[in-house]
């Protein structure tokens, strides 16, 4: 089966300034996949290229079969919500289900109705006097209400609470459970994601650091602990994703699964975490302290 | 997208219904006042042969003839409050985020909102133009100023063009500059430099002026609502000669060109002099004048040259917008 977006070498330059170099991603069918990074990595560059609404400076692109473009079979396929969490602030929420009722195909009314209603937002208050979180729910209901095939939602739970946040995250899981939808949706954080995504985009410094599925990128990633020596053995084998160098010991995240022959070097499965940490390159808090603990039991 | 256009700007527009209506009753109960005393004006001077000398009629309405006077400036009116938000509040607020995701393309979407004000503008002037047009049929009659400059831009077609061009800018100026401030600053400042620009050097132009030479004796008035351009007098030697006088004139002629046998108190008491008569000959007066006949093909030319104006600025705004990045 196609994938729902291809994309090979994609990028984009405002300017003097690259907001995405080189990217090249696949995301299957019905995955809900994170696109993490930190602030200024690309993220929203990257959701704008795929919903057609902004122009890629180099590289190819397909989502749901074709490229982004200015064609309402495409668009009627495609639900993103921006960060902004564009709405008209003097129209209802009842407002907004009319506007989405006339300008698309398989408009779900009903069950937009009946998301906000049980979320206790009224219909009829104009969406500038609802609260932050409340309009971020607006939003996201009409996303849904489109009834895309693909769902790309940039930081959408940053305005919610833990358990507005959850609630959603649940609506959304079980939208693709029903078959039919793909999302995308991206976040600084992984922890808001890591509960429903199986699917993992990571991006750093306007490139792409990981793509694919996340169960299958934890299995190709280990986090070795050894002396403090040379790692020229291990880098011939394997991709050193990080290294971590004290005064006793180096604790290094390598990608790869070549056996490790030297006995010196203790291997440790990784948590989705360290991972996307090691890979942010962030100072990761002793990433591996529990797995020290266990080598010296040894 | 029609509904919402409708549900976004009708507010605005139920405004500008409401601001025609009012005009629209100001102008027909005073037209009418005005056409009843023109009528019975004409009636009694008929009767009397006393026609050439209707100068002090309509003077009691001179604030709605301010009034009409203004409506110089209603085309931009719809330029400034419909035009220059119409795509530059979107981008600004973000909300062009929220229709451009819908499933309607940015072409589409432009074309149904640029469509429905533009005709919204074309009523606006429209409904003016034909107010101010009928409400000055006696005064234009009385007058015969209908062509002139100010008269002229409020009057028939071109107030139509104008409110169209207006709107066109606003909606130009408004994407280009994405927010709603700075392009309802260039629409007003656009707007009042094209319309200067063209009434001012471009329109006297639109047909070759036609000059008449006539004795000074004689005089020479062009027939109807004509738009003088030049007038003067020439001398003996064919250059124009300075009328520009204090001193006393005789047949638009200053004196000190003329003869003593010219001078007050002989003049105007009883026949010319003949040695005055023979000097004044060799005067000549001219005027240079756009004919009366020609007032509806200026208005069309002038229409032309707005609606194209307009037709421009609005493929800017289309290109800028579906090439440019949401």
């Amino acid at each position: 089966m196609t994938p729902v977006i291809q994309t090979r070498g994609l990028a984009k330059r405002y300017r003097r300034v690259r907001a995405l170099s080189d990217c090249t991603i696949t995301v299957p069918e019905g995955r809900i996949s994170a696109l993490i990074g930190p602030n200024g990595a690309g993220k929203t560059t990257l959701l704008r290229l795929l919903a057609g609404l902004a122009r890629p400076t180099a590289g190819q692109m397909a989502v749901l079969g074709g490229t982004p473009r200015q064609d309402p079979a495409f668009l009627a396929g495609i639900g993103y919500l921006a960060q902004e969490i564009p709405l008209y602030k003097r129209f209802t929420a009842e407002d907004h289900i009319g506007i989405g009722a006339h300008l698309n195909p398989r408009w779900d009314a009903a069950s937009a109705r009946d998301r906000l209603r049980s979320l206790n937002i009224p219909l009829d208050r104009a969406v500038g006097r609802l609260s932050g979180g409340q309009r971020a729910q607006v939003a996201l209901t009409l996303t849904l209400a489109k009834r895309p095939r693909l769902l790309l939602l940039d930081e959408p739970v940053a305005a919610l609470d833990p358990l507005a946040r959850r609630n959603f995250l649940a609506t959304l899981a079980a939208a693709v459970a029903d078959g039919g939808l793909t999302v995308v949706l991206s976040s600084h954080l992984l922890a808001d994601l890591e509960r429903v995504a199986d699917h993992l985009i990571l991006l750093a410094a306007s490139r792409v650091q990981l793509c694919g599925d996340i169960d299958a990128l934890l299995a190709e990633h280990h986090v070795l602990v050894g002396p403090r020596k040379d790692t020229t053995a291990i880098e011939k084998t394997r991709t050193v994703v990080q290294a971590v160098r004290t005064a006793r010991q180096t604790t290094l995240l390598v990608r790869g699964n070549a056996p490790v022959i030297d006995p010196d070097w203790e291997s440790a499965e990784v948590g989705l975490e360290e991972m996307v940490l090691g890979y942010m390159g962030q100072d990761t808090p002793p990433p591996i302290a529990h797995l020290t603990t266990v080598g010296e039991d040894q | 997208m029609t509904w919402l256009v409708w549900r976004q700007h009708r507010i605005q527009l139920l405004i500008g219904a409401a601001i025609l209506a009012v005009f629209a009753v100001l102008l027909l109960v005073t037209g009418l006042q005005m056409a009843s005393q023109w009528h019975s004006a004409l009636v009694a001077c008929t009767a009397t042969h006393s026609c050439g000398d209707q100068g002090g009629l309509f003077l009691g309405n001179r604030a709605v003839g301010f009034l009409v006077i203004t409506t110089l400036g209603a085309p931009v009116l719809a330029g400034l409050f419909w035009g220059a938000p119409l795509v530059a509040a979107e981008l600004e607020t973000g909300t062009s985020q929220f229709a451009w995701m819908q499933s309607i393309t940015r072409r589409r979407w432009l074309a149904i909102k640029a469509g429905w004000m533009l005709l919204a503008a074309a009523v606006w002037g429209g409904v003016i133009s034909a107010l101010v047009t009928w409400w000055s049929g006696p005064d234009n009659a009385l007058h015969l100023d209908a062509f002139n400059p100010g008269r002229f831009d409020i009057m028939g077609l071109v107030p139509v063009a104008y409110a169209l061009f207006a709107m066109a800018l606003g909606i130009a100026a408004g994407t280009l500059l994405r927010r709603t401030l700075p392009a309802l600053a260039i629409t007003l400042a656009g707007f009042i430099a094209v319309r200067a620009v063209i009434a001012l050097w471009l329109r006297p132009h639109y047909m070759s002026a036609v000059t008449v030479f006539y004795k000074v004796t004689a005089g020479y008035t062009p027939r109807g609502s004509y738009w003088q351009l030049a007038q003067g007098i020439l001398g003996p030697d064919g250059r124009a000669i300075s009328t520009d006088t204090v001193g006393p004139v005789i047949a638009g002629v200053p004196a000190s060109y003329l003869p003593a046998s010219c001078a007050p108190p002989n003049a105007g008491a009883g026949p010319i002099a003949p040695s005055c008569a023979r000097a004044l000959a060799r005067f000549h007066g001219f005027v240079t004048y756009q004919p009366a006949g020609r007032y509806w093909t200026f208005q069309g030319i002038e229409t032309g040259i707005f609606v194209a104006l307009a037709a421009i600025l609005l493929t800017v705004t289309a290109v800028a917008l579906l090439r440019r990045d949401a």
